[in-house]
């Protein structure tokens, strides 16, 4: 069997070997969700290794019929192929589930089956997401990555679990079911579903019919992001997600969404995402600013965290649609940067609830005289997530800032705000819980962080370091693909300007 | 017509065309003799199928050798009326597996009458399917209406029963009576009550449409679509589950395959108030359902929604889909997938009335997936496959729907009906936040299953039905390459 099929289907396998466990061996199913989620992670960095990233082509490209359309006899088929837009967040959802796997331990006590199947059925839709090269196969891996986290949040959640779920499910499937209707529309007028051969060709539409394509798209994955109007589901299920839930739907999830909007609006629709690249700069920035005003106003932990979730992805989608070299670098480095840091905060809120069983800001002071480690931890992530020199997350927000400041310097300096409003949240919520006097009787006598616990982290921390400090490797594994959109852009830029030249030059074209 | 040209028409051809039905008959009134004698008693279930799988076979056959058009061009068993027959069968045969053990024992002496009328039922679907004649329609309608508005009472000691099968009774003899109004006066302009001479007259002049409007209020009628969907959910609510079922799926799926055959006398300006009308059908539906705690009377608002959606198709036809078949495609695989999903989800609901939830109510849902997790697992795949969602059948079919829809220009009616169909999943997912996430009243946790009766047919009926939403899902070539 090829490699990526393996990758993808392996979880699903383990998912079943679960789902043929008694439900009574905890130990054994844990042990099972365990060995699947590493086994595909050797597999997620043997891929890496194998990658070349200086390279434009689909890699270990997978191609069988799977079904044809009857009457217009269009070819649906089982594609999987990895390029450099998908190749870090494969490697990322492959090495994440481990540790996610890992720290159920500490919170997943009832109906432990269930959950480890749906946990596994959830890694095979993201990864499906991330490595179809088929449109149709994407949107079967799309649609069907939304179950798992609808049950996960729904059974095992917090208490206003049930409406947090329905709500997350209801928006994105409104997202995706438009975005239905452009798949349909796209597939048979080129009369091919394959995604290498669209964005080929789809660059030659007209560009009404671009951007009403690219709309339909970008709704989607802009709900998915999410993108800022559309942010108000990513709060609830965030905060009433159990802890494992919370870190793939930050470090995985929402990638989908960020992803889509590279592959499926930058990639595919060059002139329409010119032409709305400003709306979708100031969206982002907009974003980063009003994620972090939200963050600075809640009084639980976890809220906290989700709202400068949508600060952070603000970055992603700023540099993004910058459209250019430095700023697509970036906000890919920035999805992997963001599944770190945003992953690691879920973790540690999540021990510290294990232990207090509450989130609330001032149930909490002084907690670093009574775990130094976990006060360690804590601060190290903070300090990635604020994008501190030498760590992961300063990297790509230094790389998007620079895209953003080449294309539309008024949105980068706002993006430069939210790194401030960032700094200070976040310092602000660490100080309250980590320093100053122990208010609390509770909180005298708090255990320190366990190995396991210890354990299931330092993988991300030492990823955190890594790209902080070598971050070329990594960048370097997106060079060729990026070449290759870049040029598109660039024909795009083009063909938009010798539009243009129709009516007299404005200063700024002269001066170009 | 003198005997002689009687006997002529029936040549080979004609034979072969009309086996299944003659299968079907006969094997009705072997069912009907086995009555008469006590001791045939436990042959009779046995007819039933065997009956059931002959006539199935037969259409499979005429599926291959296509008899075509018969009868001097009344009834017509091509690939596509095959296609629907195989369907009707199904829906029978399925609907028929889920009565078993249904109904208790003071209703349990009229089970011979019961299963006489459920196997008439797939005559009268086979003719309204192959119907290339107003008149043969209409034959074929009262062949199935007669039985169903028995079936609909059949536990005649509750009030809702009876009420079901007396409100589907008024109701479909007023549309019964629509159609034989409408088909006299397409009759007066055209001379005619043949379909294929009515397309090649075509339809001209007020009285005319007058006819179109009236036969198509009918159709409207039995597939349930706005303004015509009032009857369906007390008539869904109040009939037996099992019968149920058959109406949801066999009764839409016949009345469906003959719209098909006759949206031609639709004039094609229509496309757009077809189109209105699907998708007020579908959020009248959707809305309705979303209020329901009934999970058979949410099914029944469902079904309305489900209704809507297809009518779809119609539209997409109308308006100028260029890929010839697109409808009958997507209305075939559409209808597939819905009517394993609806018998599923109906048998399912039909199992654990039968198992002591005394109710259907979501309330009674709560906690299954405790005390029966298979069950709540088939009932939540077959709700994702209502919703439409990949990997189940109910996600191509949504899929072909809206795809004859853009293919014909109508993209905002696709948008819309897509975004309507969000709705939908609001309430499919309460039955399943019911049965995995919300913890079990007492009074329900305490019930066993009481009556200890056997129920291997409605489960195995339950598992085929899993079974082939999730490889219409999963390996759609297996039906789409057969697609005519």
């Amino acid at each position: 069997m090829d490699q990526l099929t393996l990758i993808t289907f392996l979880p699903l396998l383990g998912a079943l070997l679960v789902l043929l466990t008694p439900a009574s061996q905890e130990k054994a199913l844990r042990a099972i969700a365990l060995v699947t989620t590493l086994v595909v992670a050797v597999l997620g960095v043997r891929l890496y290794l194998q990658f070349d990233g200086t390279s434009a082509a689909l890699q270990c490209a997978v191609d069988k019929p799977w079904f044809v359309l009857p009457g217009s006899a269009i070819a649906i088929r089982y594609k999987l192929g990895v390029d450099g837009l998908s190749i870090l967040m494969v490697v990322l959802t492959a090495v994440l589930m481990p540790t996610v796997i890992l720290s159920t331990w500490g919170h997943i006590h009832k109906r432990v089956k269930e959950f480890m199947v749906w946990m596994l059925v959830m890694q095979t839709g993201m990864l499906g997401v991330f490595l179809a090269t088929d449109l149709v196969l994407f949107y079967f891996f799309w649609e069907v990555s939304l179950i798992p986290l609808y049950f996960m949040v729904g059974i095992w959640g917090g208490e206003r679990r049930l409406y947090a779920t329905i709500k997350f499910f209801l928006y994105t499937l409104a997202g995706s079911l438009v975005m239905l209707v452009a798949v349909i529309a796209l597939i048979y007028h080129f009369r091919t579903a394959d995604i290498e051969a669209l964005c080929a060709q789809a660059g030659s539409l007209e560009l009404t019919k671009q951007l009403w394509l690219f709309a339909g798209f970008a709704l989607a994955f802009s709900i998915k992001v999410p993108l800022l109007p559309f942010h108000t589901w990513l709060a609830d299920a965030h905060t009433e997600a159990p802890t494992s839930g919370s870190v793939v739907l930050a470090g995985v999830l929402l990638k989908m969404g960020t992803y889509g909007l590279l592959r499926f609006g930058v990639d595919m629709f060059p002139a329409a995402s010119l032409e709305l690249a400003p709306l979708f700069m100031a969206l982002g920035a907009v974003g980063i600013v009003y994620g972090a005003f939200l963050a600075m106003a809640q009084t639980d932990v976890k809220r906290l965290v989700a709202c400068s979730s949508v600060s952070h992805l603000g970055y992603v989608v700023l540099g993004m649609f910058a459209l250019t070299r430095a700023g697509l670098s970036g906000s890919i480095l920035q999805m992997v940067n963001h599944g770190i840091s945003t992953g690691l905060l879920f973790l540690l809120i999540g021990m510290i609830y294990e232990r207090r069983h509450t989130r609330a800001l001032d149930q909490f002071g002084g907690i670093a005289s009574t775990m130094p480690i976990f006060a360690f931890f804590l601060v190290f992530t903070v300090l990635s997530s604020a994008a501190l020199p030498g760590l992961n997350g300063f990297v790509g927000e230094y790389l998007i800032l620079l895209g953003a400041f080449q294309a539309k310097p008024l949105w980068a300096i706002i993006g430069v705000l939210g790194v401030i409003f960032g700094a200070v949240y976040l310092l602000v919520a660490t100080r309250r819980v980590l320093f100053g006097p122990v208010t609390h009787e509770e909180n005298k006598h708090l255990e320190d962080l366990n190995v396991r616990e210890i354990g299931l982290m330092l993988p991300m921390v030492v990823l955190a370091v890594w790209i902080g400090f070598q971050p070329t490797p990594f960048l370097d594994q997106s060079r060729g693909s990026l070449d290759r959109v870049m040029k598109k852009i660039e024909l795009a830029r083009g063909a938009q300007s010798a539009a243009l030249e129709v009516r007299p030059l404005t200063t700024e074209e002269v001066v170009r | 017509m003198n005997p002689q040209d009687l006997l002529h028409l029936f040549d080979e051809r004609a034979i072969e065309a009309v086996r299944p039905l003659l299968a079907l008959s006969a094997g009705l009134i072997v069912l009907l003799l086995s009555g008469v004698f006590d001791g045939l008693k436990a042959l009779r279930g046995p007819i039933v199928v065997a009956t059931l799988l002959f006539g199935g076979w037969l259409t499979a056959s005429n599926f291959v050798t296509q008899p075509g058009v018969v009868l001097d061009g009344t009834y017509s068993a091509d690939r596509a009326a095959s296609a629907w027959g195989l369907l009707f069968v199904v829906a029978t045969l399925l609907a028929w597996l889920f009565s078993h053990n249904y109904y208790s024992d003071e209703e349990r002496p009229f089970r011979l009458e019961h299963d006489v009328l459920m196997l008439t039922t797939p005559i009268g679907m086979m003719l309204m399917g192959g119907a290339q004649n107003l008149i043969v329609f209409f034959v074929g309608l009262e062949i199935l209406s007669i039985p169903l508005y028995a079936l609909a009472s059949f536990r005649r000691n509750r009030a809702r029963s009876v009420e079901a099968g007396l409100k589907y009774f008024l109701l479909g003899a007023f549309a019964a009576a629509f159609f034989l109004y409408g088909s006299s006066l397409i009759y007066a302009a055209t001379g005619t009550v043949q379909l294929a001479e009515i397309k090649a007259i075509g339809i001209h002049g007020p009285l005319a449409l007058a006819g179109v409007a009236l036969l198509m209020a009918s159709l409207f009628f039995k597939i349930s679509v706005f303004p015509f969907h009032l009857w369906v959910p007390d008539v869904y609510q109040g009939s037996p589950t099992p019968v149920t079922a058959l109406m949801a799926t066999g009764t839409k799926a016949a009345a469906f395959a003959f719209l098909l055959n006759a949206m031609f006398m639709l004039p094609a300006k229509a496309a757009v108030l077809v189109a209105v009308v699907a998708l007020v059908t579908m959020a009248l539906g959707n809305l309705g359902a979303l209020a329901q705690t009934d999970v058979k009377r949410m099914l029944a608002y469902s079904g309305i929604a489900h209704a809507g959606t297809l009518l779809l198709v119609v539209a997409g036809t109308l308006a100028g889909d260029p890929e010839s078949g697109g409808a009958l495609h997507a209305a075939l695989f559409y209808m597939g997938a819905y009517v394993f999903t609806a018998a599923g989800a109906f048998g399912l609901l039909a199992l654990l009335e039968r198992d002591g939830e005394r109710f259907t109510s979501l309330e009674s849902l709560k906690g299954l997936a405790h005390r029966r997790p298979v069950v709540a697992a088939a009932l939540t795949l077959f709700m994702l496959s209502l919703g439409g969602i990949p990997a189940t059948g109910g996600f191509l079919g949504k899929w072909m729907v809206f795809s004859s829809l853009v293919r014909a220009g109508l993209i905002w009616p696709a948008v819309i009906g897509a975004l309507l169909s969000v709705i939908a999943l609001g309430y499919y997912l309460r039955v399943v936040i019911a049965m995995y996430m919300q913890p079990a009243s007492e009074r329900d946790a305490a019930t066993q299953s009481v009556r200890g009766v056997s129920a291997m047919p409605a489960t195995l009926a339950a598992g085929v039905c899993a079974v082939f939403v999730l490889v219409m899902g999963v390996l759609p070539s297996l039906f789409l390459d057969r697609l005519p």
